[in-house]
Protein backbone atom coordinates (compact mmCIF):
# COMPACT_ATOMS: atom_id res chain seq x y z
CA UNK A 1 0.00 0.00 0.00
CA UNK A 2 1.16 3.44 -0.85
CA UNK A 3 2.01 5.58 2.18
CA UNK A 4 1.16 8.70 0.25
CA UNK A 5 -2.27 7.52 -0.72
CA UNK A 6 -4.36 10.57 -1.61
CA UNK A 7 -6.80 11.79 1.01
CA UNK A 8 -9.81 11.30 -1.24
CA UNK A 9 -9.03 7.60 -1.83
CA UNK A 10 -8.64 6.96 1.86
CA UNK A 11 -11.81 8.91 2.61
CA UNK A 12 -13.69 6.96 -0.05
CA UNK A 13 -12.58 3.68 1.54
CA UNK A 14 -13.75 4.98 4.93
CA UNK A 15 -17.09 6.11 3.50
CA UNK A 16 -17.66 2.72 1.88
CA UNK A 17 -16.91 0.97 5.16
CA UNK A 18 -14.13 -0.93 3.44
CA UNK A 19 -12.13 -2.95 6.05
CA UNK A 20 -8.98 -2.41 3.96
CA UNK A 21 -9.12 1.20 5.13
CA UNK A 22 -7.82 0.03 8.53
CA UNK A 23 -4.49 -0.98 7.02
CA UNK A 24 -4.44 2.13 4.85
CA UNK A 25 -4.88 4.35 7.87
CA UNK A 26 -2.11 2.53 9.71
CA UNK A 27 0.32 2.81 6.81
CA UNK A 28 -0.52 6.42 6.27
CA UNK A 29 -0.43 7.74 9.83
CA UNK A 30 1.25 5.32 12.24
CA UNK A 31 4.83 6.62 11.98
CA UNK A 32 3.93 10.30 12.01
CA UNK A 33 1.48 9.94 14.88
CA UNK A 34 3.91 7.82 16.87
CA UNK A 35 6.61 10.47 16.48
CA UNK A 36 4.18 13.23 17.39
CA UNK A 37 2.94 11.38 20.47
CA UNK A 38 6.50 10.71 21.63
CA UNK A 39 7.26 14.40 21.25
CA UNK A 40 4.20 15.37 23.29
CA UNK A 41 4.49 12.68 25.97
CA UNK A 42 8.30 12.26 26.08
CA UNK A 43 7.74 8.54 26.58
CA UNK A 44 7.79 5.68 24.08
CA UNK A 45 5.70 3.40 26.25
CA UNK A 46 2.98 6.01 26.81
CA UNK A 47 3.04 6.88 23.12
CA UNK A 48 2.35 3.22 22.26
CA UNK A 49 -0.66 3.14 24.58
CA UNK A 50 -2.05 6.42 23.30
CA UNK A 51 -1.44 5.42 19.67
CA UNK A 52 -3.77 2.47 20.16
CA UNK A 53 -6.46 4.71 21.62
CA UNK A 54 -6.01 7.14 18.75
CA UNK A 55 -6.53 4.43 16.14
CA UNK A 56 -9.60 3.15 17.95
CA UNK A 57 -11.01 6.69 17.90
CA UNK A 58 -10.16 7.04 14.23
CA UNK A 59 -12.10 3.87 13.45
CA UNK A 60 -15.03 4.94 15.62
CA UNK A 61 -15.16 8.33 13.93
CA UNK A 62 -14.51 7.08 10.41
CA UNK A 63 -17.83 8.42 9.09
CA UNK A 64 -16.78 11.91 10.13
CA UNK A 65 -13.27 11.38 8.82
CA UNK A 66 -14.73 10.44 5.46
CA UNK A 67 -16.27 13.91 5.26
CA UNK A 68 -13.39 15.87 6.84
CA UNK A 69 -12.00 18.74 4.78
CA UNK A 70 -8.45 18.26 6.09
CA UNK A 71 -7.95 14.64 6.95
CA UNK A 72 -4.46 15.16 8.39
CA UNK A 73 -5.61 17.95 10.69
CA UNK A 74 -8.54 15.85 11.91
CA UNK A 75 -6.33 12.84 12.67
CA UNK A 76 -3.73 14.95 14.47
CA UNK A 77 -6.48 16.68 16.44
CA UNK A 78 -7.64 13.28 17.69
CA UNK A 79 -4.04 12.40 18.63
CA UNK A 80 -3.55 15.71 20.39
CA UNK A 81 -6.78 15.36 22.38
CA UNK A 82 -5.96 11.81 23.39
CA UNK A 83 -2.44 12.79 24.43
CA UNK A 84 -3.76 15.63 26.59
CA UNK A 85 -6.38 13.36 28.14
CA UNK A 86 -3.63 10.90 28.94
CA UNK A 87 -1.50 13.63 30.53
CA UNK A 88 -4.39 14.85 32.68
CA UNK A 89 -5.21 11.26 33.73
CA UNK A 90 -1.57 10.73 34.64
CA UNK A 91 -1.64 13.90 36.77
CA UNK A 92 -4.66 12.58 38.66
CA UNK A 93 -2.93 9.23 39.22
CA UNK A 94 0.67 10.10 40.11
CA UNK A 95 1.34 6.69 41.65
CA UNK A 96 1.09 4.81 38.36
CA UNK A 97 4.42 3.22 37.49
CA UNK A 98 5.96 4.60 34.34
CA UNK A 99 8.13 2.56 31.99
CA UNK A 100 11.05 4.60 30.73
CA UNK A 101 11.98 3.42 27.28
CA UNK A 102 14.19 5.76 25.30
CA UNK A 103 12.11 7.65 22.81
CA UNK A 104 15.11 9.03 21.00
CA UNK A 105 17.59 6.42 19.82
CA UNK A 106 20.96 6.37 18.12
CA UNK A 107 22.11 4.05 15.33
CA UNK A 108 23.08 0.70 16.84
CA UNK A 109 26.62 -0.09 17.94
CA UNK A 110 27.75 3.45 18.70
CA UNK A 111 28.22 3.96 22.43
CA UNK A 112 29.06 7.64 22.06
CA UNK A 113 26.00 8.23 19.95
CA UNK A 114 23.84 6.46 22.51
CA UNK A 115 25.04 8.91 25.11
CA UNK A 116 24.36 11.78 22.72
CA UNK A 117 20.86 10.45 22.05
CA UNK A 118 20.18 10.35 25.79
CA UNK A 119 21.48 13.88 26.16
CA UNK A 120 19.34 15.12 23.26
CA UNK A 121 16.30 13.38 24.72
CA UNK A 122 16.87 15.08 28.07
CA UNK A 123 17.40 18.47 26.40
CA UNK A 124 14.28 18.14 24.20
CA UNK A 125 12.24 17.17 27.25
CA UNK A 126 13.18 20.51 28.82
CA UNK A 127 11.60 22.48 25.97
CA UNK A 128 8.02 23.70 26.27
CA UNK A 129 5.66 21.24 24.59
CA UNK A 130 4.54 23.52 21.69
CA UNK A 131 8.15 24.17 20.70
CA UNK A 132 9.08 20.52 21.08
CA UNK A 133 6.17 19.45 18.85
CA UNK A 134 7.31 21.71 16.04
CA UNK A 135 11.00 20.81 16.30
CA UNK A 136 10.32 17.06 16.33
CA UNK A 137 7.97 17.28 13.34
CA UNK A 138 10.37 19.48 11.42
CA UNK A 139 13.58 17.60 12.11
CA UNK A 140 12.52 14.00 12.63
CA UNK A 141 9.52 13.82 10.26
CA UNK A 142 10.82 16.30 7.65
CA UNK A 143 7.62 18.32 7.65
CA UNK A 144 7.59 21.84 6.25
CA UNK A 145 6.26 24.80 8.22
CA UNK A 146 3.23 24.83 5.93
CA UNK A 147 2.46 21.17 6.64
CA UNK A 148 2.97 21.63 10.38
CA UNK A 149 0.75 24.70 10.40
CA UNK A 150 -2.02 22.79 8.60
CA UNK A 151 -1.69 19.79 10.88
CA UNK A 152 -1.71 21.78 14.11
CA UNK A 153 -4.22 24.36 12.91
CA UNK A 154 -1.81 27.25 13.44
CA UNK A 155 -0.47 30.01 11.23
CA UNK A 156 2.89 29.50 9.54
CA UNK A 157 4.31 32.47 11.43
CA UNK A 158 3.37 30.90 14.77
CA UNK A 159 4.96 27.63 13.78
CA UNK A 160 8.13 29.39 12.56
CA UNK A 161 8.42 31.47 15.73
CA UNK A 162 7.92 28.38 17.92
CA UNK A 163 10.69 26.69 15.98
CA UNK A 164 12.98 29.70 16.34
CA UNK A 165 12.40 30.05 20.09
CA UNK A 166 12.92 26.32 20.52
CA UNK A 167 16.20 26.45 18.63
CA UNK A 168 17.38 29.38 20.75
CA UNK A 169 16.73 27.37 23.90
CA UNK A 170 18.46 24.33 22.44
CA UNK A 171 21.48 26.51 21.60
CA UNK A 172 21.74 27.48 25.25
CA UNK A 173 21.09 23.96 26.55
CA UNK A 174 23.53 22.33 24.12
CA UNK A 175 26.21 24.97 24.69
CA UNK A 176 29.04 22.56 25.47
CA UNK A 177 28.10 20.05 22.78
CA UNK A 178 28.04 22.76 20.12
CA UNK A 179 31.44 24.12 21.01
CA UNK B 1 28.66 32.21 13.14
CA UNK B 2 25.23 33.56 12.34
CA UNK B 3 21.88 32.27 13.59
CA UNK B 4 21.15 30.14 10.51
CA UNK B 5 24.48 28.36 10.73
CA UNK B 6 23.93 27.69 14.41
CA UNK B 7 20.45 26.34 13.68
CA UNK B 8 21.86 24.05 11.00
CA UNK B 9 24.49 22.83 13.42
CA UNK B 10 21.81 22.07 16.04
CA UNK B 11 19.68 20.32 13.43
CA UNK B 12 22.68 18.17 12.43
CA UNK B 13 23.29 17.22 16.04
CA UNK B 14 19.61 16.37 16.54
CA UNK B 15 19.62 14.22 13.40
CA UNK B 16 22.36 12.02 14.86
CA UNK B 17 19.55 10.41 16.82
CA UNK B 18 16.16 9.38 15.49
CA UNK B 19 12.70 8.54 16.68
CA UNK B 20 11.82 4.83 16.70
CA UNK B 21 9.17 3.61 14.28
CA UNK B 22 6.23 1.62 15.63
CA UNK B 23 7.34 -1.97 16.11
CA UNK B 24 5.78 -4.91 14.25
CA UNK B 25 4.31 -6.21 17.52
CA UNK B 26 2.69 -2.84 18.12
CA UNK B 27 1.30 -2.83 14.59
CA UNK B 28 -0.18 -6.31 15.01
CA UNK B 29 -1.64 -5.45 18.40
CA UNK B 30 -3.24 -2.22 17.24
CA UNK B 31 -4.52 -3.50 13.89
CA UNK B 32 -6.19 -6.46 15.58
CA UNK B 33 -7.85 -4.14 18.10
CA UNK B 34 -9.06 -1.71 15.47
CA UNK B 35 -10.37 -4.50 13.26
CA UNK B 36 -12.53 -5.65 16.15
CA UNK B 37 -13.75 -2.10 16.72
CA UNK B 38 -14.40 -1.73 12.99
CA UNK B 39 -16.51 -4.89 12.87
CA UNK B 40 -18.46 -3.92 15.98
CA UNK B 41 -19.21 -0.44 14.72
CA UNK B 42 -19.96 -1.60 11.16
CA UNK B 43 -23.25 -3.05 12.36
CA UNK B 44 -24.32 0.43 13.27
CA UNK B 45 -25.82 2.35 10.36
CA UNK B 46 -24.61 5.97 10.12
CA UNK B 47 -28.08 7.53 10.35
CA UNK B 48 -28.61 5.76 13.66
CA UNK B 49 -25.93 7.85 15.32
CA UNK B 50 -27.79 11.23 15.27
CA UNK B 51 -31.07 9.48 16.13
CA UNK B 52 -29.45 7.81 19.09
CA UNK B 53 -28.00 11.13 20.22
CA UNK B 54 -31.39 12.78 19.90
CA UNK B 55 -33.01 10.07 21.99
CA UNK B 56 -30.28 10.30 24.59
CA UNK B 57 -30.54 14.09 24.85
CA UNK B 58 -34.35 13.92 25.06
CA UNK B 59 -34.14 11.33 27.83
CA UNK B 60 -31.61 13.50 29.66
CA UNK B 61 -33.88 16.56 29.34
CA UNK B 62 -36.90 14.60 30.64
CA UNK B 63 -34.85 13.32 33.55
CA UNK B 64 -33.64 16.80 34.48
CA UNK B 65 -37.16 18.24 34.32
CA UNK B 66 -38.57 15.35 36.40
CA UNK B 67 -35.90 15.84 39.06
CA UNK B 68 -36.58 19.59 39.12
CA UNK B 69 -40.33 18.96 39.50
CA UNK B 70 -39.77 16.41 42.22
CA UNK B 71 -37.64 18.76 44.31
CA UNK B 72 -40.03 21.63 43.65
CA UNK B 73 -42.96 19.54 44.94
CA UNK B 74 -40.96 18.49 47.96
CA UNK B 75 -40.11 22.09 48.75
CA UNK B 76 -43.77 23.12 48.47
CA UNK B 77 -44.89 20.27 50.73
CA UNK B 78 -42.53 21.32 53.48
CA UNK B 79 -43.65 24.95 53.26
CA UNK B 80 -46.55 25.88 55.62
CA UNK B 81 -48.20 29.21 55.07
CA UNK B 82 -49.43 31.18 58.10
CA UNK B 83 -53.03 30.70 59.23
CA UNK B 84 -55.31 32.55 56.95
CA UNK B 85 -58.35 34.34 58.35
CA UNK B 86 -61.42 33.69 56.39
CA UNK B 87 -64.08 36.36 56.65
CA UNK B 88 -67.41 36.13 55.05
CA UNK B 89 -68.84 39.23 53.60
CA UNK B 90 -72.52 39.31 53.21
CA UNK B 91 -73.33 40.99 50.02
CA UNK B 92 -76.07 43.55 50.38
CA UNK B 93 -79.26 42.50 48.84
CA UNK B 94 -79.73 44.99 46.13
CA UNK B 95 -82.97 43.47 45.10
CA UNK B 96 -84.58 45.14 48.08
CA UNK B 97 -83.90 48.66 47.09
CA UNK B 98 -85.96 51.51 48.41
CA UNK B 99 -88.74 52.40 46.18
CA UNK B 100 -87.26 55.27 44.37
CA UNK B 101 -88.10 56.65 41.02
CA UNK B 102 -84.58 56.14 39.58
CA UNK B 103 -84.48 52.53 40.76
CA UNK B 104 -84.33 51.12 37.26
CA UNK B 105 -81.24 53.22 36.51
CA UNK B 106 -79.48 52.19 39.68
CA UNK B 107 -80.13 48.51 39.44
CA UNK B 108 -78.36 48.05 36.16
CA UNK B 109 -74.93 49.40 37.21
CA UNK B 110 -75.22 47.61 40.53
CA UNK B 111 -75.95 44.28 38.92
CA UNK B 112 -73.22 44.70 36.31
CA UNK B 113 -70.57 45.64 38.91
CA UNK B 114 -71.77 43.33 41.60
CA UNK B 115 -68.76 41.06 41.43
CA UNK B 116 -66.15 43.76 41.29
CA UNK B 117 -67.77 46.11 43.76
CA UNK B 118 -68.35 44.46 47.13
CA UNK B 119 -68.81 46.92 49.96
CA UNK B 120 -67.10 46.06 53.19
CA UNK B 121 -70.11 45.34 55.37
CA UNK B 122 -68.21 45.05 58.63
CA UNK B 123 -66.43 48.37 58.10
CA UNK B 124 -69.75 50.00 57.27
CA UNK B 125 -71.31 48.50 60.36
CA UNK B 126 -68.45 49.76 62.51
CA UNK B 127 -68.72 53.18 61.00
CA UNK B 128 -72.46 53.35 61.65
CA UNK B 129 -71.93 52.11 65.17
CA UNK B 130 -69.31 54.75 65.83
CA UNK B 131 -71.47 57.49 64.41
CA UNK B 132 -74.38 56.35 66.52
CA UNK B 133 -72.25 56.47 69.63
CA UNK B 134 -71.04 59.98 68.82
CA UNK B 135 -74.56 61.12 68.24
CA UNK B 136 -75.73 59.60 71.48
CA UNK B 137 -73.00 61.36 73.38
CA UNK B 138 -73.84 64.60 71.74
CA UNK B 139 -77.51 64.24 72.49
CA UNK B 140 -76.80 63.65 76.14
CA UNK B 141 -74.62 66.72 76.32
CA UNK B 142 -75.98 70.16 76.90
CA UNK B 143 -75.79 72.55 74.00
CA UNK B 144 -73.47 75.59 74.35
CA UNK B 145 -76.40 78.00 74.83
CA UNK B 146 -77.90 75.89 77.60
CA UNK B 147 -80.34 73.92 75.53
CA UNK B 148 -80.53 70.17 75.88
CA UNK B 149 -80.89 68.02 72.79
CA UNK B 150 -83.74 65.60 72.88
CA UNK B 151 -83.03 61.95 72.37
CA UNK B 152 -83.48 60.92 68.78
CA UNK B 153 -83.39 64.39 67.31
CA UNK B 154 -80.70 65.60 65.02
CA UNK B 155 -78.52 68.37 66.30
CA UNK B 156 -78.68 69.90 62.84
CA UNK B 157 -82.24 70.96 63.53
CA UNK B 158 -82.54 73.33 66.39
CA UNK B 159 -85.34 72.97 68.89
CA UNK B 160 -88.50 74.49 67.70
CA UNK B 161 -88.61 77.95 69.26
CA UNK B 162 -91.62 78.84 71.34
CA UNK B 163 -94.12 81.56 70.46
CA UNK B 164 -92.23 84.12 72.50
CA UNK B 165 -88.86 83.21 70.95
CA UNK B 166 -88.73 86.15 68.59
CA UNK B 167 -90.25 88.64 70.98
Amino acid sequence: LDKKLPDNMLQAALAQNDPAAVVMIWERYASDLFAYLQAVLCSRHDAEDVLQTVFVRIVQKRHRLAKARHLDAYVYRIARNEAFSFISRRKREPNVETVNKSWLIAPEGHKEQNELAEQLQAVLALLPRPQREVIVMKIYRQKTFLEISRILGLSQNTVASRYRYGMEKLRILLGDTLS
Amino acid sequence: MNENDENKQIENILRKAHLPEPSIELKERITSVIKKVWNQSSQEIPWQIPVRRLITSTAAAVLIISIANFYSNQALESWHPGETQVTREQLPDFEILPDIHYRSFVRHPISSHRKSFTPDASALRNYVERMRKILNEKHQNVSPNGQVFDEGRSRLFPIQPGPDYYS
